[in-house]
């Protein structure tokens, strides 16, 4: 009896170590883990003790304010910067990582919100453009071949042989997904890649996503865009200050969780506006064209009144704004200012009438990157502080500076500070100043919050909501929908240069406004 | 480095050239006895005068972004104007402004095709430079014209004689200038960024620098009566006015801005075409002046009047550390390579170094003023992290938080 006993207790015993070992051999295996990595640079510390891993088949999401570390972590990650301590361990091996090279050799790859494509080469040239195994002469044949494969691969439809030049971003992207997964890529980082991207496209960088965890590879998402975030990811972390807030599955997490983790206090809703008295019309816009880029658009706008352009990326909103601001004047069309008709050549005419253009890319359009905020932000009036012989008052200049520093407060340590040194949100600030140190009458704002952390966001919305009060006429152009309805009074909606109608907010939801945007409701009337 | 964090100018271009113009002067002292000579010295102006005004303006082309080719071309032509015409018979007054009226078509010309039909200044000047060469070979084919009257050649080659009530003069306006350009200047700010200057009043410190350094150039000016013709003195005061313009003056912002950025400008609602236009009939309008110069200093002239002249021009305005992507450089850095490239010359030539290598040692230098900036930042990258730059300008940014803090 005893022996058998024993028998049985050993076997059980085997069987449980049998089955532990097969388990552990089951279990997924983190495809790269950072373990305590640390960095800092200077007396700022931008990393402190950070550990999260990476399984294959996973899509990770990385979310947090600006400057909460995210940007330092992917750079360690892709061999760009190195840890101060802590190591990178992947596929159970601890390594170093010098370079990017390095970190593509042992698959790890990284796509910006930018894509780095070669205008003039092919797409299928642009795809196998770092692969280091080449002949001396191009396999055109092969290439083609394998660019297809890959592409099908994604279950996208490109022409592997269309220049890469005029490509919509989207397409750039994929280009790029594609480069990174001919080489083998077992981790993609991808940086904000849907910060550019229309709701339609976003849809299918999704799917693309989707496929390439269906293949095993590992996803590190990083988004401003919450919504993106639930939809895609499967865990969700959430990095302030340097440091690793939480890291749960995404069906543990609500929305509510995540903000509050990210800017360490709780927080309301998006901020809701409330509807403002209209007053007289300012500015009116009749039947206005543009050959190619829009045609028939006519709307008032009021003072005190925000007035929503809703509308995919692309679909002409900012090209209306262009025209209104004098920078590509319009073919067609009438403008009234005041109920005089008006026409608007340049921007220093617009700028006379009083109306100011906050432009879509900040860094290119908004900014002098390079020049103090001081400088910036008096920069359209800069007559006003000069004397009879031209020289810059310098004292009075900065004394603007000051004030703007406070009224919008612009976080910076001084205001002789290059705007390139300051966060996105900040440096929006400085857009911001330097439009209303003009005492615009009209405010065209585009996309017055992309890019910018959660906190900077709300500022600029209240912000929004007091110059409203104020009187002034904002035309507010965004493709955050959530934010035309809060901040709108009412909503134009455009779709490929056409406009679909003038929504109120009192009657508008997100699916009608989507629909008009997308085309739904044109189709339904040629149904009826 | 703890030297670099107190004090960030020292880690400017201007501070390296500077130093490099002492080693410079030096290294002249030490080698040849006729260099600290008030001759010597005057004379190291005294020939390349002309180029030194173009740089002036040149220097205003390049930091907004474009470049003039056509510089030399346009000297030689308007030297040409003027020997044509005052070959015909017409008095030297109405020549002169022929000349110079020839200088303003140049302007208007390369003004036009750049800043409204957006052609690329390399091109325009390039076609410039070709152009109006041929146009002054079409008016004195082979011919060489001379003999100008006497009180248009002795501007440029008479010594000026300072007598004492100038002298007192001079000095009275030097302290206010002094002063001025003090008060408005304040090279501790914008270490990269030329264009950020800050006003501050100077202290009891400022006033007795300014006061020592005046009586200083009055003293010198005094020694150097009977040593320096009248157009070594217009240089200095065109030196003085182009400074104010590019480091105080909105025209020179906007000409920083739409070096740094032309869309961004644009968007502000800057006048972009206009201030374009202005700067290249200002360029084409110095050259014209410096033609004339060139005409009174050599006598006679030929077709191939300052022929290659544009290449010492922007050579001496790159090495000042004007970017030539535009959008920084001061007019300190530009002043401080004329002298470090004139010295340099004038020290070789000294020693009986030929034209040739002369040529080869500015141009090796040319290339270390890129190379240089750009090691020094590899160098930083591989330092301890302690000694970085990045960590400077952290550190830098941390101590003006911390000051700004105090203040409020």
């Amino acid at each position: 009896m005893q022996s058998i006993n024993l028998h049985v207790i050993l076997c059980a015993i085997n069987d449980f170590y049998f089955e532990l070992a097969w388990i552990m051999d089951s279990l997924p295996q983190p495809v790269l883990q950072m373990h305590n990595i640390s960095k800092s640079f200077g007396a700022t510390v931008a990393l402190s003790n950070v550990s999260m891993s990476l399984y294959p088949g996973e899509v990770h999401a990385l979310v947090g304010e600006n400057g909460a570390g995210k940007s330092t972590l992917i750079k360690i990650m892709t061999g760009i910067y190195q840890p101060d301590s802590g190591d990178i361990i992947i596929n159970g091996n601890p390594t170093r990582l010098h370079s990017s090279a390095q970190a593509q050799a042992h698959g790890i790859a990284a796509i910006y919100q930018e894509p780095l494509v070669f205008p003039d080469l092919n797409i299928a040239e642009n795809i196998f453009i770092s692969h280091r195994r080449r002949g001396f002469l191009v396999n055109w044949g092969k290439m083609y071949r394998d660019a297809k494969k890959v592409l099908k691969r994604l279950d996208v439809d490109l022409d592997v042989r269309a220049q890469a030049r005029g490509l919509p971003l989207a397409a750039q992207q994929t280009v790029e997904i594609a480069k990174a997964i001919s080489m083998d890529v077992r981790v993609l980082i991808m940086d904000e890649p849907t910060a550019s991207l229309s709701a339609h496209e976003v849809t299918q960088l999704f799917k693309i996503v989707r496929n390439l965890r269906a293949e095993g590879v590992a996803v590190l998402f990083i988004s401003h865009r919450l919504e993106e975030v639930f939809e895609i990811a499967d865990r969700i972390t959430i990095f302030r200050d340097g440091e690793l807030i939480s890291s749960r599955p995404t069906h543990e997490v609500t929305r509510e969780d995540a903000i509050r983790d990210m800017v360490g206090r709780p927080m309301g809703k998006v901020f809701q506006r409330q509807p403002s008295e209209v007053e007289n019309v300012v500015l009116s816009v009749r039947d206005l064209s543009h050959r190619g880029k829009f045609e028939g658009i006519s709307f008032d706008l009021h003072a005190g009144e925000v007035l929503g352009f809703a509308g995919l990326i692309g679909s002409g909103r900012t090209d209306i704004a262009l025209a209104t601001f004098g920078i590509e004047p319009a073919h067609d069309g009438q403008i009234y200012f005041d109920n005089k008709p008006v026409n608007i050549q340049s921007p220093r005419q617009a700028i006379k009438m009083r109306i100011a253009y906050l432009p879509e890319d900040r860094r290119q359009h908004g900014l002098v990157l390079p020049m103090s905020i001081a400088a910036n932000i008096t920069l359209p009036i800069m007559q006003d502080y000069a004397n009879a012989l031209g020289i810059v008052q310098n004292e009075k200049e900065r004394q603007t500076a000051q004030d703007y520093r406070e009224k919008l407060s612009i976080r910076t340590p001084s205001i002789d500070l290059p705007v390139r040194k300051l966060s996105g949100g900040n440096q929006q600030k400085v857009v911001l100043s330097k439009w209303l140190n003009t005492v615009p009458r009209v405010l065209i704002l585009d996309e017055p919050t992309r890019g910018i952390d959660v906190g900077a966001k709300e500022e600029v919305h209240r912000l929004i909501d007091q110059l409203a009060k104020q009187g002034i006429a904002i035309m507010l152009i965004s493709s955050d929908l959530p934010e035309v309805l809060a901040m709108s009074d009412r909503i134009v909606v455009i779709r490929e240069g056409r406009q679909m109608g003038i929504f109120d907010r009192a009657t508008a939801d997100q699916e009608q406004i989507m629909g008009a945007a997308m085309g739904q409701l044109e189709m339904e009337r040629d149904h009826a | 480095m703890k030297l670099l964090e107190r004090y960030p100018w020292l880690r400017r271009w201007e501070t390296l050239l500077f130093v490099i113009l002492c080693a410079a002067v030096f290294i002249n002292i030490s080698l040849s006895e006729h260099y600290f000579n008030i001759d010597n010295l005057a004379n190291i102006f005294h020939l390349s005068i002309e180029k030194a005004f173009v740089v002036l303006v040149m220097a205003l082309v390049i930091i907004n972004g474009e470049i003039d080719l056509s510089v030399a071309s346009v000297m030689g032509l308007s030297a040409s104007v003027l020997a044509y015409e005052f070959e015909k018979g017409a008095s030297l007054e109405s020549a002169i402004s022929y000349a110079m009226l020839a200088g303003l078509a140049c302007g208007l010309a390369n003004g036009f095709f750049v800043a409204y039909l957006n052609i690329p200044s390399l091109v325009v000047t390039l076609a410039g430079l070709i152009a109006y060469r041929g146009a002054a070979r079409i008016l004195l084919e082979d011919r060489s014209v001379g003999n100008f009257p006497e009180w248009f050649t002795s501007f440029a080659l008479d010594d000026v004689y300072v007598s004492i009530p100038t002298l007192l003069f001079v000095l009275v306006g030097l302290i206010l200038i002094g002063t001025l350009v003090y008060q408005f200047t304040n090279l501790r700010q914008a270490v990269e960024e030329g264009a950020a200057f800050r006003f501050r009043k100077p202290g009891p410190v400022g006033l007795v620098l300014i006061t020592v350094l005046a009586a200083v150039l009055v003293y010198m000016l005094a020694l150097s009566s009977g040593a320096f013709e009248a157009t070594t003195y217009v240089f200095a005061v065109l030196y003085l006015i182009s400074l104010g313009i590019l480091q105080f003056t909105n025209f020179g912002r906007y000409i920083y801005v739409i070096g740094n950025n032309r869309a961004g400008a644009e968007y502000a609602g800057l006048r972009v075409k206009q201030v374009k236009m202005t700067i290249f009939v200002m360029s084409a309008l110095m050259a014209a002046f410096a033609g004339l110069m060139y005409a009174a200093r050599v006598g006679n002239i030929r077709a191939n009047a300052a022929e290659g002249f544009e290449l010492d021009i922007i050579t001496i305005v790159l090495l000042g550390g004007v970017s030539i992507f535009g959008g920084t450089g001061t007019m300190v850095g530009v002043g401080l390579s004329l002298l470090v490239v004139l010295n340099l010359r004038n020290g070789m030539s000294l020693r009986n170094i030929n034209d040739n290598t002369r040529a080869s040692v500015i141009g090796a230098l040319l290339i270390l003023s890129v190379l240089i900036p750009n090691w020094a930042q590899t160098i930083q990258r591989f330092l301890p992290r302690t000694l970085s730059g990045d960590n400077l300008t952290l550190d830098l940014e941390n101590k003006e938080a911390r000051e700004s803090t105090e203040t409020a």
